[in-house]
């Protein structure tokens, strides 16, 4: 009845993942309680969980991400602790245990951290600054969003009921094959990135889309934000990309559920093919995480130097020549299997020439800094230091690219270094700056700069005190993923990664001090004008937060810098007084579809895990009732009479204009 | 999305649709491209049991037809043609051949080489015995 899915299924004896997860569940039911009670319910319902506003849905892609990094957070504080102690001793966690905490740090930090969050801020932000009123497809971004919160609840469901996979984030063959993983650890993990990757795949179509087909009047392609082109080069990545996962997960899993043998050490599998096929999509995969944050660095830089971005078609060209040579490098990450010198040759100059157009963004951002009024907000200092972090890890990453001293640093602590260096360096900075900068657009108060800057500080020098070590242990010759070392030498090093560790939980501390400082000042802190930051794209021309349909115009654009440029032109020509002409505007209905669909997604996906046949039933005809009752809806938009839009223009444009004539009376 | 009445872009299309047609002309279109897939298609069966062409010649003439079928594929089914708003389409098309070649290409490369110099255990048998 119930498949494999019994009362040993729940961890009675290890007390660590039990009151964990207790914890968790008492946290998460305290909420529901408190949301039932207050009788927030129907709110949260109408207005955030059924949404198919990009706005919204984009904040709520942040918000999982923040909380799944947390999470993994607690994973990583974990395994320094471990390894802080493990020195000729088992240290606190037992080896499956401190196994299943490595693979879910890795899993939960790309799938469910840096995903989301790059997903978030590219929903929240592309369609304000392409002037349109929304995605492509709204309710389509829904889905998304839900099948990605059904992978990460999923993942955090391991944590009480069974187990999660003991093969690195990777789960590579033949260890995570039945025969070595027994267990439904693995299948947590196959099926979990399997649920979500359709999730990430959609809102990648969507996104492609939007940017081609959407844009107001005049936004011709070489007038776009940069982060709109690397919003359109991630996502390209992620259309051409995913389905390469998708695939070598499926071809697992037939393995596992059905006796196939395309990755078994016998009956004719080939161990190797896995490797090549995930790592086919893990280095775009790495590119589609880092190039949304090049583009929010490029606009942070460009807005705090009040100057436009430096070399802007070049930043283009890098940009979509990364696009294509992501595709063309996956090998550095196996050089030690074997293919031998030719093949490991080219991928080793592929790899360092990507390292080009990289550095050719670094310069740009420099040029624009170079000369201009900088102000050191908190956006700013994120990417100051994005800029220095990431040139180490950028280089340390050449060096790795190099085959033979990629043999002595292969799978050592030293390469944990480097991909931590260009992650939370790169990525995680980025995500930062983003929600720095952005957070006065999404809610309309900007968040309190001392903390933001405080969180910097901790955050910046944490991670130096963390990784160095790292890069040294590395050297030293300690191999990744080490339950205990007998090594003396390499023991100092990780009792300072350890104290580092606490001082990036700091940054992380002040990090959530902001948010709640900021929204118990949020009165003092409240942005009027929609432009705190003096900004120069489109997002800045409409009101902080931004009517539900965003534009009552769809903006003119007539050149790069739209919005500046309109600030420029307004000044110039005093007023403008005319009364614009309102019309009606049609916006897409709310809709649980994206809810619904997820609710029998999970279903699905829990029974699959525990081989719960006839709930796999359920669940597929669940999602597949769902889709048809969707796609035979007869509303899909309603609308928003000219007066209201009128109405809610009126305020706006008040604002703006006691702000243009106070900056012209100056 | 909506609004179409001050929609972004003039003459937008989506991608696949095309303007100003007929329900005739499309049909017949669709009729052309069927008629055209199916003629392909059983020449590719005649070809491969006849004895009437030379017989090394019938791979390479299943490869063409195979070609030609996806021609017709795309100009009759899936809309791809030269005009002003199809650049999308045949950008798109094309990053997609690319990075199929780029994947399969590759991926036989590396795996050709491993084999070579890391054969499997059978092979590696078969070799030194």
């Amino acid at each position: 009845m119930l498949g494999k899915l019994d009362w040993s299924a729940i961890p009675f004896g290890q007390p660590i993942p039990l009151i964990a997860g207790g914890v968790v569940l008492v946290g998460v039911l305290a909420v529901l309680m408190w949301v039932v009670v207050k009788g927030h319910l129907p709110y949260l319902w109408h207005e955030w969980i059924t949404s198919v506003d990009h706005k919204r849905i984009g904040v709520m892609y942040i918000l999982l991400a923040s909380v799944m990094l947390l999470r993994g957070g607690s994973d990583a504080i974990m395994m320094r602790i471990q390894q802080a102690i493990a020195f000729q001793s088992q240290g606190y966690l037992p080896p499956e245990h401190y196994n299943q905490i490595f693979s879910a740090h890795g899993t939960i930090m790309i799938f469910f951290v840096a995903m989301p969050f790059v997903i978030g801020l590219m929903n929240l932000v592309v369609p304000l600054q392409l002037g349109v009123r929304d995605v492509a497809f709204p309710t389509l971004n829904s889905v998304g969003f839900w099948l990605t919160a059904t992978g990460a609840l999923l993942v955090n469901l391991s944590l009480v009921v069974g187990e999660f996979a003991r093969t690195g984030w990777l789960a590579f063959p033949p260890l995570s094959e039945l025969s070595y993983s027994p267990g439904v650890g693995v299948d947590y993990y196959a099926w979990s990135l399997q649920i979500s990757g359709v999730g990430t795949l959609v809102a990648g179509i969507n996104l492609v889309t939007t940017v081609l087909k959407l844009r107001t009047k005049g936004m011709n392609y070489l007038r776009m934000p940069m982060f709109c082109w690397t919003t359109l080069a991630s996502n390209l990545l992620i259309v051409a990309a995913f389905p390469i996962l998708t695939a070598t997960l499926a071809m697992l899993l037939l393995d596992r559920y059905l006796g196939f043998h395309f990755f078994t050490n016998e009956a004719g599998g080939n161990v190797m093919m896995f490797m090549n096929l995930i790592w086919a999509w893990g280095h775009p995969e790495v590119y589609i995480l880092v190039l949304p944050a090049f583009g929010i660095f490029s606009e942070v830089v460009s807005t705090f130097s009040g100057k436009a971005l430096f070399g802007y078609r070049s930043m283009v060209l890098a940009t979509m020549a990364i696009c294509v040579i992501s595709f063309m490098v996956w090998l550095h990450h196996f050089f030690t299997m074997g293919a031998g010198p030719d093949v490991n040759a080219i991928f080793g100059i592929a790899s360092m020439i990507i390292a080009v157009p990289t550095g050719v963004k670094i310069y740009n951002w420099l040029f624009t800094m170079y000369g201009g009024r900088i102000r050191f907000a908190t956006p700013m200092l994120w990417a100051v230091g994005f800029m220095v972090t990431f040139i180490i890890g950028g280089l340390t990453g050449v060096l790795v690219a190099v085959p033979p001293a990629d043999f002595m640093l292969h799978n050592s602590m030293f390469l944990v270094a480097h991909f931590h260096n260009v992650i939370i360096g790169g990525v995680l900075f980025g995500a930062f700056a983003g929600f720095e900068y952005w957070f006065p657009k999404a809610f309309g108060f900007r968040l309190d700069e001392r903390w933001g800057k405080l969180a910097f500080w901790f955050t910046f020098s944490g991670f130096y005190i963390t990784f160095v070590p790292l890069y040294v242990a590395g050297m030293l010759g300690m191999t990744r993923r080490m339950q205990h070392y007998d090594v003396a030498e390499w023991r100092p090093w990780m009792i300072v990664a350890a104290i580092g560790m606490a001082v990036l939980s700091i940054g992380v501390i002040c990090q959530i001090m902001q948010l709640v400082v900021s929204i118990r000042n949020r009165e003092a802190l409240r942005d009027r004008t929609g432009d705190p930051w003096d900004g120069r794209s489109l997002e800045w021309a409409t009101s902080s937060p931004p009517p539900v349909f965003n534009f009552a115009f769809h903006p003119d654009v007539r050149g790069e810098d739209a919005y500046w440029d309109m600030k420029v032109h307004a000044r110039k020509q005093a007023l403008e007084h005319a009364v614009p002409e309102y019309h009606d505007i049609e916006m897409p209905r709310n809709s649980p579809t994206g809810f619904v669909c997820a609710f029998f997604a999970t279903v699905m996906g829990f029974a699959l895990i525990w081989h719960i046949w006839w709930m796999v039933i359920l669940g597929a005809i669940g999602a597949f009732a769902t889709f048809v009752v969707f796609a035979w809806r007869d509303h899909d938009e309603y609308v928003i009479p000219a007066a209201e839009v009128a109405a809610i223009d009126r305020v706006n444009l008040e604002e703006r204009r006691s702000l243009v004539s106070m900056a012209g009376a100056v | 999305m909506s609004d179409r009445t001050d929609a972004p872009i003039e003459h937008d299309l989506a991608p696949g649709e095309e303007a100003q047609h007929t329900v005739g002309e499309r049909i017949l279109g669709y009729v052309v491209g069927l008629g055209l897939a199916l003629l392909l298609t059983a020449t590719s069966f005649f070809i491969a049991g006849t004895n009437l062409v030379w017989q090394p010649s019938i791979p390479v003439a299943l490869i063409v037809l195979a070609i030609a079928q996806m021609g017709v594929h795309l100009v009759f089914f899936l809309h791809i043609t030269t005009g002003a708003d199809n650049t999308n389409n045949v950008l798109a098309l094309a990053f997609g051949l690319l990075i199929v070649f780029l994947v399969v290409g590759g991926t036989v490369w590396i795996m050709a080489h491993l084999n070579q110099n890391m054969p499997p255990m059978d092979q590696f048998i078969r070799m030194h015995s």
